[in-house]
């Protein structure tokens, strides 16, 4: 059978080797090939989403032997948890080199980084391998890095150390749980299947490795209070970096808590579940109201984040508290489908502000007004991705948030109150519409232009995907909850 | 050197004819040493072309010479037997030695090529080589102690010679330093090592065990050993001479000296413990923390480091301290030899294709920034081996790294473990170090010798091979 899953993974690699060997390669050149092999990895992506994930369980699983006298194999495989997170890593990538074609300086390079990141992304999502995962979660790192410190903007060199040294000690746990997880197995396997068929530890060592998971992916998400590299992150990274940061690289910490901490320690989780979800409770509402602080419209996105990923990780820790079958898979189908919202959402949120910033260099939201009348089309798109964000029914978000609130009402009444997060996601955008959109248009800005096709290109898809999954959110559904109701006995 | 080893054959000669309980048999143990002797014949021939003016064969010979020790070392795989009476072994850790060390010294023989062709010296400079690697070969094989001193006298007196062959005040100076320590590490092990003939009677290893319930014999022996073969692997804290010595040596020499006469002083170390009773004098955890010390020590010391060889000197002084990490589970189970072999052959390749480009760029830090611009593959083939020496997946340095740390656990030293994992993070650091400039506005485009490229090209193959092929090699150990 034809290795789908492997030939999307290592294609945007071989891409980024093809330009590697390419040398002197001009912009156009390397902008086309990032263009169409992030094209091909996008239909290899709609190919595994045609061919689904029956049953629930694992599928399209691709295995080769490695060392299997220590249990190392190169294994790939998706669920329905990872098959939409994978889809949507490819339109995002894809609407990202769409977006970054403009880019001159060293595209040679730039497109080789994002194709590397591509294929580190994919791959933490299809692993079925810890070591796999651990080399996949742990590229992407270095990737974010070089592009941060490459193409960001003034403190770029200070917020890519930032950036690197948090995440690199904050992942190292995990390496620790993995060990934990690989010795306490038996026979001795690196196997994920494994340890979510039959969890190996017990007790205080299961305790241990959460612990231990849940900082890694806390650092990751981010959770208050081990956020703090983000805002400086994204407020340097260039445009199409924050897009995968916030879009990709952010799931990749609520797809390990799912993954890993949920399904390989339930019992521990479950006893740690109330504290997991204070942690969510508080990120959620710190996030919304510091954003609600912020006149910068990129950290505002910023923080919008911190409060969508809180919802994400209170749905985890409610399924992961609840003995009730249908409350759990409500939780976790509202927690993925929130996750894929989110890159979606966040994802042209990004694209505008930055189309914004290229236009005006400024992204002070006082700076600007009236813009609704100067760029009508970027204007609306924009109103139209922060409807989304603010949980408005119809829209992606407000489904997923919908779900994890109707489970949370279930399992821990008292937590509902991040239901007033919503009230506040609502406010701060509707202030910042106000401010930057409506009102008396100002002179300065009376020459900026509007979408160009290359702009249109690139957020048109998110845009679409954002009205298609508010309006029939059972699309991503089906597959997801095929899995989440067959998950944990 | 060899007199000395031919007078110690000699008498252990006459010891047999004096009615020794074991039967000694020329015609079947010498065929048993065929890669020894080949090495040793080679080392021979190179000096012999040489007196015969005949400079231009020196290398050729050395070459094919440790080529067809190589080959002779094949069929001994899977061998379990001693020579000699006991006191030489053609063991899984004696005959993988022979098969990872004599191509290391090969390799090593290409990288200085360049440094010594056309001196006078040249063929003296090879057989050195060949001289050094067979005192490493000693050691692998050990099965007395008498082969241990001799082992350490042989390689350390090879090596002192070859920091020095540049003559010029660097590497005087360097030779100067490691002679010095050298002989006064080897005498404090051949003092206290005589306690364990004194208490047992014997010099062969394998009568160890008698030294169950003499605590404090058993501690003067294992201080010997582990100061002798300490000094020789360059494990903290008798690691001293070697940053200096690397860096004033020839980049060549300090690629053979971190590779060859290393591994086997830890070969050596581990034939001795094999046969000490369980747990003597607390060795396991003496060698635990000796690994410890090594591996963090070697780490922070290569984080400050501006000259790229110091750095890999201090790198290759932690990564004698994952090396431990078998040594502590020696005789605990099935793991210890395997990943101390693994491992090996892993550093064997990786360190030594460093050590090539390091020798094609140059020794300052500064060098290489841009290197991944200028040269791309000399760039991509440093990632690799740096990478590789972090011991991440699916390079060699990862495999042999698990299986050490399996190993460790395997024998009950989970907090070693954990120790060497938080290393190998801390090692990323430092090997970032030269990576991350790499990858800047190049400042100049390095020399190329299309000898050193063919020598970090088989290095290059040899590190992804040993990760990715590894269950072949496992295999073969089973």
């Amino acid at each position: 059978m034809f290795p789908v899953v492997s030939v999307t993974l290592f294609l945007p690699l071989l891409g980024a080797a093809l330009l590697v060997a390419l040398r002197g390669a001009p912009a156009r050149t390397s902008h086309a090939i990032g263009i169409s092999v992030s094209g091909l990895t996008l239909l290899g992506a709609v190919w595994m989403w045609a061919r689904g994930a029956p049953g629930g369980g694992f599928s399209q699983v691709e295995e080769v032997a490695w060392i299997p006298s220590l249990g190392a194999a190169y294994r790939v495989g998706v669920d329905g948890i990872s098959l939409p997170l994978v889809l949507m890593t490819a339109v995002l990538f894809f609407a990202s080199f769409v977006f970054s074609s403009h880019v001159g300086e060293r595209a040679r390079s730039y497109v080789a980084l994002f194709l590397l990141m591509e294929t580190a992304c994919l791959g933490v999502f299809v692993s079925l391998d810890t070591i796999l995962f651990y080399v996949f979660f742990e590229v992407t790192l270095v990737g974010m890095y070089f592009i941060i410190a490459g193409w960001g903007y003034e403190q770029r060199q200070r917020a890519a150390l930032t950036f690197f040294i948090y995440t690199l000690l904050g992942s190292l746990p995990l390496l620790l749980a993995i060990l934990g997880l690989y010795l306490g197995s038996d026979p001795n396997t690196f196997d994920m299947r494994a340890y979510i068929d039959s969890p190996p530890l017990t007790g205080l060592a299961a305790t241990l490795a959460l612990v231990a998971m849940l900082v890694t992916f806390f650092v990751k998400t981010p959770v208050f209070p081990v956020h703090t590299w983000l805002p400086l992150a994204h407020t340097e990274a260039p445009t199409a970096g924050s897009v995968i940061l916030a879009g990709v690289l952010l799931k990749l910490g609520t797809y390990g808590l799912i993954r890993f901490a949920l399904q390989m320690t339930p019992d521990a989780f479950r006893d740690l579940a109330v504290v997991v979800a204070v942690f969510g409770v508080f990120s959620a509402l710190y996030g919304a109201f510091v954003a609600l602080g912020q006149t910068d419209l990129k950290r505002l996105v910023a923080y919008t984040s911190v409060n969508h990923m809180g919802y994400v990780v209170l749905g985890v820790a409610v399924a992961a508290a609840t003995s009730d079958a249908s409350t759990r898979a409500l939780a976790l189908d509202g927690a993925t489908l929130q996750m894929v919202a989110h890159g979606f959402v966040t994802g042209a949120l990004f694209l505008l502000v930055g189309m914004l910033q290229d236009r005006a260099h400024t992204r002070e939201m006082g700076a600007f007004g009236g813009l609704l009348r100067i760029v009508p089309g970027l204007s609306w798109a924009l109103v139209l991705a922060a409807f989304a964000s603010l949980g408005l029914p119809g829209l992606a978000h407000f489904p997923a948030e919908f779900q994890i609130f109707l489970g949370t009402l279930d399992v821990y009444p008292l937590a509902v109150i991040v239901v007033l997060g919503l009230a506040v996601t609502a406010g701060l955008y509707l202030r910042a519409i106000g401010v930057a959109l409506l009102g008396k248009p100002n002179e300065e800005w009376s020459g900026l232009k509007d979408l160009s096709p290359r702009e249109v290109l690139s957020v048109g898809p998110l845009l679409f995907l954002t009205v298609l999954l508010g309006v029939a959110p059972f699309l991503a559904l089906d597959v997801i909850h095929a899995t989440t109701e067959a998950l944990l006995p | 050197m060899i007199s000395s080893g031919l007078a110690l054959l000699q008498g252990m000669e006459g010891m047999q004819g004096m009615g020794g309980s074991m039967e000694m048999n020329m015609g079947r143990d010498l065929p048993m040493l065929a890669p020894e002797i080949a090495v040793l014949l080679t080392a021979v021939g190179a000096i012999v072309f040489e007196m015969l003016r005949l400079p231009r064969v020196g290398l050729p010979f050395t070459v094919i010479g440790l080529l067809v020790a190589t080959g002779l070392s094949v069929p001994l795989v899977g061998t379990e037997t001693t020579v000699f009476m006991d006191t030489f072994r053609v063991d899984t850790l004696s005959v993988w030695a022979k098969l990872i060390l004599i191509p290391a010294t090969v390799l090593s023989v290409l990288l200085a090529y360049p440094e010594v062709r056309d001196t006078y010296r040249e063929g003296t400079v090879y057989s050195l080589f060949s001289l050094t690697s067979l005192g490493a070969l000693v050691l692998a094989g050990a099965g007395d102690v008498m082969f241990i001193v001799l082992g350490v006298l042989l390689s350390s007196l090879g090596s002192f010679a070859l920091v020095a062959y540049p003559r010029d005040d660097r590497s005087t100076e360097a030779a100067m330093k490691y002679l010095v320590f050298g002989s006064v590490t080897s005498a404090v092990m051949i003092f206290l090592i005589t306690f364990w003939f004194g208490a047992t009677g014997s010099t062969l290893l394998s009568d160890l065990g008698r030294l169950e319930g003499m605590p404090l014999a058993a501690a003067a022996g294992l201080v010997a050993v582990l100061v002798g073969l300490g000094y020789k692997a360059a494990i903290a804290p008798f690691h001293f001479w070697a940053p200096d010595a690397y860096d004033g040596a020839p980049v060549s020499v300090a690629a053979f000296l971190s590779v060859v006469p290393k591994v086997g002083a830890i070969f050596g170390l581990a034939q001795v413990v094999r046969d000490l009773p369980p747990g003597a004098a607390g060795w396991p955890l003496i060698v635990a923390a000796l690994a410890a010390l090594s591996m963090t020590y070697g780490n922070l010391a290569a984080l400050v480091q501006e000259n790229v060889v110091r750095l890999l000197a201090y790198s290759s002084i932690a990564q004698s301290g994952y090396f431990l990490l078998g040594v502590v589970a020696v005789g605990q189970g099935g793991l210890a030899l395997q990943s101390l072999i693994v491992f090996a052959a892993a550093y064997a390749a990786m360190n030594l294709g460093a050590f090539a480009v390091v020798l094609q760029v140059g020794r300052n830090l500064g060098k290489f920034t841009g290197l991944g611009r200028a040269a791309p593959a000399a760039g991509a083939a440093m990632v690799v081996f740096l990478i590789s020496l972090v011991g991440i997946p699916p390079l060699g340095g990862f495999v042999g790294k698990l299986l050490l740390f399996g190993a460790a656990i395997e024998a009950g030293f989970l907090w070693l473990a954990v120790v060497g994992i938080l290393n190998s993070v801390l090692s990323l650091a430092v090997y970032l170090r030269i990576v991350v400039p790499m990858y800047r506005m190049p400042k100049e485009a390095p020399a190329s010798s299309r000898l050193l490229v063919a020598t970090w090209a088989v290095a290059l193959v040899l590190t992804v091979a040993i990760g990715v092929g590894a269950q072949v090699l496992l295999g073969r150990l089973a």
